[in-house]
């Protein structure tokens, strides 16, 4: 019991270290349009899509090491996605294509 | 119980997975907020997101010269771009339709029924991606596609390059336009673009009202520009002047086709989904929709009241709206406000 306690308090411990070290930013999806163009992270670090519009939107990428599809995501959700590949990262909404921005992760 | 030894094991799994993690992009749980409505805009609010931009438009990598303009009408109006020397661009793409072909599907090679109709070209040259799937990215690449198509104008570009560099007038006009480059596939592309964006729709009844002249429409179309952009909820896909977002949506058409789903696989919102048509001239341009399946605006209206088909693509402003009939005539009344007074089109005597 006594190591069961130590375990949860390393997870918690060290998943926790892990966020605070890791910048997470967020990009708004408004307007049909991403907040920002252009954003640069850190392996590791997180960024945030947020749905600030009134309609469904679905970023994705297909650039190679950093594929990621965030799927339907519904008016006023935000979704974290992990960059661990350093390389730049066109991202797109698979439902409106004129929204496009690079992640450049370093 | 834990033996100290298990609890090493637990914490380098921990490190392992917060250190190293897998390499590539991991997409995290949501969090969901309530997202308030829009305010709704006023009337005058409305009106400026449509008004038509005062410049063509021609891209940085091949700018607007006469020459190039000039080449590029006599290819599109050429049926010799075709493997039967029988179908040009204009053929499916003709002004006599408002650059469309009147007919539910388009029309191929060997009198092949296509799988889709006809898109008109008016205002292409505004367009951010191209044809009902978008695959597409330029109208330069758009136009040396169907040419080549075997169900479409079926026509290898090498036996096309041969035929107009045997002509004894197009290899002239290929050096006026694109000196010292000659006469190849990228030069192709570029002249049809160059002449496709000058093909714009005239201002209509629509634009003059939004302009302030109040008596160029009807008090049953202005109500259903209302409409448009609120019950209706048109606008959320229909948008600015062109009325169209350049993006893919489901309408709940029962057709088999996956449209823009083939090349997004794993897009739950592409299956099913076609590029936002353009309403300009809409009321010229029967029938309606990818697949020609609808033959009046007053059942393209009766569609989206409707709903269509209930799938987990279809575009959430697709849903039964619960329009009454008059609301349905002020829509379409709207809509027929759109169709400018175009002049007329002269063909070009072709090269030989």
């Amino acid at each position: 019991m006594k190591y069961q306690i130590l375990v949860a308090a390393a997870v918690g411990v060290l998943t926790g270290a892990g966020i605070a070290l890791a910048a997470d930013t967020t990009v708004h999806q408004k307007g049909k349009a991403f907040s920002q163009k252009e954003i640069t992270l850190k392996k590791g670090d997180s960024l945030t899509f947020a749905n600030d519009d009134t309609i469904t939107h679905n970023a994705l990428s297909r650039s190679a090491g950093n594929e990621f599809n965030i799927g339907a995501q519904a008016p006023g959700a935000s979704t974290p996605v992990k960059f661990d590949t350093a390389g730049t990262v066109d991202v797109i909404c698979a439902i409106h294509p004129q929204m496009r921005m690079k992640v450049t992760v370093e | 119980v834990l033996s100290k030894a298990s609890f090493y094991v637990a914490v380098a799994i921990v490190l392992l997975a917060t250190t190293e993690s897998h390499a590539g992009a991991s997409v995290g749980p949501a969090q969901q907020v309530s997202v308030q409505p829009k305010a709704e805009a006023s009337l005058d609010e409305l009106k400026k997101l449509y008004q038509r931009p005062v410049t063509l438009n021609f891209p940085a990598d091949n700018p607007y010269t006469p020459e190039k303009a000039a080449l590029g009408k006599n290819l599109f109006f050429d049926s010799r771009l075709s493997g039967a020397n029988l179908l040009s661009c204009s053929s499916c793409h003709n002004p006599a339709y408002s650059w469309s072909d009147g007919q539910p599907k388009g029309i191929g090679h060997g009198m092949n029924v296509l799988g889709r109709r006809s898109p008109s070209i008016i205002d292409a040259g505004y367009g951010a991606i191209f044809m009902w799937d978008g695959r597409a990215g330029s109208l330069e690449e758009q136009a040396l596609g169907p040419i080549q198509a075997s169900v479409e104008m079926n026509l290898p570009l090498e036996t096309l390059i041969g035929r107009l560099k045997e002509s004894k007038e197009y290899p002239a006009l290929f050096d006026k336009a694109f000196p010292g480059e000659g006469i190849k596939p990228e030069t192709i592309g570029k002249a049809i673009a160059t002449y496709e964006r000058l093909v714009v729709s005239s201002p209509a009844p629509f634009d003059h009202w939004i302009k302030g002249d109040e008596r160029a429409i009807s008090e049953s179309a202005k109500r259903g520009f209302v409409l448009f952009n609120g019950k209706g909820r048109c606008n959320e896909c229909h948008s600015e002047w062109r009325f169209t977002d350049d993006s893919f949506h489901d309408i709940g058409l029962p057709d088999g086709d996956i449209g823009r789903g083939k090349f997004l696989p794993d897009v739950i919102k592409a299956q099913h989904a076609f590029k936002t048509p353009g309403l300009r001239d809409i009321a010229r341009r029967s029938a309606y929709m990818h697949d020609g399946s609808v033959r009046t605006l007053k059942a393209v209206v009766d569609h989206y009241n409707d709903g269509g088909v209930d799938r987990p693509s279809r575009a959430d402003a697709v849903h039964p709206l619960g329009l009454s009939g008059q609301e349905k005539d002020d829509l379409v009344a709207f809509m027929e406000t759109l169709s400018g007074s175009n002049s007329p089109t002269v063909v070009p005597q072709l090269p030989r």
